[in-house]
């Protein structure tokens, strides 16, 4: 890989490794029971009931590596993310070409998109952005 | 096997996962009201000259001549952090025992012994990238061997912060390496006794008669020897034990002179102790209070004392308990002294169901009723919202300041991490 990732700010520094373990456990949903609360005819919904849609559900994958991050300005403006929206950033993801990632970079925060082109450099990976929540006030 | 995850200089590291821009510096984490320095990363224990772990008005020059960065305690940032790494430890293993914090026991029977290195690499490595916290992970066939590996992890520096204790021979030097004094468990007073008798490792110390170090040690010691020498003792405890006594203390945030301030904040803690104590079902049958002014400061007047009151029959229920404290803190409390400190210490704690009512005060359900309402509107609203009269809304003038505390990052959405531009 010509672009170099390196894992972890300190005091390991290690590359990037690939392990089975630790995976991503995906939120599991709270099973309901099934009793009718209603006091007449009971419902015919009692055993169709599923929990209501959560956006963790959809938006978290790891919630153990999941961190929020608030933009301050319209820095981001190239990779569409404005002032005050919160990026979601997942710890456990490896990140892909094209991805948008948080580094550190001398001891700063930043928000680069992942190329993997004829590039030598080196960051140190905090997360990759996978969501970006924006409002539309 | 088992291994025995540690997170490294876990407060600070905490810090430093929201803080790159800290890397390198010296930091240390106060204690409750900055009393005292709780927690310092490795170039903070670095600094030599500076005693830590002191009350910080004794080392402030000399940490603010040497660039410390001061963090208050935010263990609601700790406590949330923790969590992830023991949650990450599940995945690993179905057996993980939370000791601390920042420390967890996790049964590796099922890894094969070739595997044990690569595994827990792979451990530190995990936790590492999904929560920027650096973990130590020592893996031995004990706990006490556990331990004792998870030093040499980080005290070794080819180890790279893992290190497994595999054969019968990795063991002996282990022990050879380990002064007698930093053996876990062995406390100052009997590391003393064995060192005057010519014991200066961990293996002299197997090396001793079990007679004698069962008649001068007691069962403990008999227990950690057993542990050093291969023999695993000491059980696998996943389910916390129910607590034989809990109570609260803090310093004031400045010191308090009237009694019904005072009175507010014993009774908060109370309240806090309380729920503690209906989470575990069970009730206390005594409740110890105590008062301090500050013995550091060396104009004021000191005086302190402590109170202990059996209640009339045990019980959970905070307005019974707040009334109780109230009482006991009249008879200690003394007028014309500037208070540090107030603390409750619930006693004789039983199992809710063993409680017998006494022939004059039977329990009541609706009093029941009433404590859980009270207890689901807190979980739902935030800590102690809803509470008896008695605990008073003054809380600001007393609680602790929190003046250096970092943003509780990962519980509240008003204090999540901010991307500024530079």
């Amino acid at each position: 890989m010509d672009f170099l990732l390196i894992f972890g700010i300190y005091p390991y520094f290690c590359i990037m490794e690939i392990f089975s373990h630790g995976k991503v456990k995906k939120l599991e949903r709270q099973h309901m029971p099934e009793v009718s609360k209603q006091t007449g005819f009971p419902s015919p919904a009692t055993h169709y009931m599923e929990p209501k849609i959560s956006l963790e559900q959809e938006l978290v994958t790891n919630n153990d590596a999941t961190f929020y991050v608030r933009v301050d300005s319209n820095a981001l403006e190239e990779f569409n993310i404005l002032k005050n929206d919160v990026l979601i950033i997942d710890r456990s993801l490896y990140p892909k070409k094209n991805s948008l990632v948080m580094v550190v970079i001398d001891g700063e925060f930043k928000v680069i998109r992942i190329e993997l082109e004829a590039k030598e450099k080196e960051v140190t990976l905090w997360g990759v952005i996978t969501y970006v929540i924006h409002a539309c006030k | 096997m088992i291994a025995l995850v540690d997170c490294n200089s876990f407060y600070a590291s905490c810090e430093l996962v929201f803080r790159p821009d800290l890397i390198g510096r010296p930091v240390v984490v106060l204690s409750n009201n900055d009393g005292c320095v709780i927690a310092a990363n490795k170039e903070a224990k670095a600094l030599a000259d500076i005693p830590m772990f002191q009350p910080v008005f004794k080392i402030k020059k000399e940490l603010i001549a040497n660039k410390v960065v001061f963090f208050s305690s935010n263990y609601t940032l700790y406590g949330e952090m923790s969590q992830r790494v023991v949650n990450i430890l599940k995945t690993f293993s179905s057996k993980v025992e939370v000791y601390s914090i920042d420390e967890s026991f996790i049964d590796l029977s099922t890894v094969p012994h070739e595997e044990l290195e690569t595994f827990g690499h792979q451990i530190k490595n995990t936790i590492y990238r999904l929560t920027g916290l650096p973990v130590g992970v020592g893996i031995a066939k004990t706990k006490v061997l556990s331990k004792l590996a998870n030093k040499m992890s980080k005290k070794i520096p080819n180890k790279n912060h893992v290190c497994v204790i595999n054969s019968d021979d990795d063991r002996v030097e282990a022990l050879k390496w380990s002064p007698v004094t930093s053996i876990w468990g062995i406390g100052k007073k009997h590391s003393e006794r064995v060192i005057a008798i010519g014991v200066a490792t961990a293996y002299d110390f197997t090396q001793l008669p079990l007679a004698w170090v069962r008649k001068e040690m007691t069962v403990v010691g008999e227990c950690i020897w057993r542990e050093l020498r291969g023999e695993s003792v000491m059980e696998f405890i996943t389910e916390p034990k129910k607590k034989k006594a809990i109570g609260t203390a803090k310093s004031f945030g400045k010191k308090l002179e009237s009694l019904d301030i005072i009175e507010e904040a014993c009774s908060y803690y109370v309240g806090e102790v309380a729920e503690v104590l209906r989470t575990q079902n069970s009730c206390a049958s005594a409740i110890h209070v105590f008062l301090v002014t500050n013995f550091f400061s060396m104009r004021d007047k000191q005086y302190s004392n402590s109170i202990t009151v059996k209640l009339a029959m045990p019980t959970n229920d905070t307005f019974v308990l707040v009334t109780e404290a109230k009482k006991a803190l009249h008879l200690i409390y003394k007028e014309g002294y500037k208070y540090k400190k107030v603390g409750v210490n619930l006693l004789g704690i039983t199992p809710e169901e063993y409680v017998q009512g006494n022939l004059f005060k039977i329990p009541t359900e609706s009093k029941k009723a009433l404590t859980k309402v009270v207890d689901e509107l807190n979980v739902k609203f935030g800590k102690l919202k809803v509470s008896s009269a008695l605990v008073g809304t003054r809380v600001k003038e007393w609680e602790l300041i929190k003046e250096e505390r970092s943003p509780r990052y990962t519980t509240q959405w008003k204090e999540i991490l901010t991307l500024k531009d530079k």
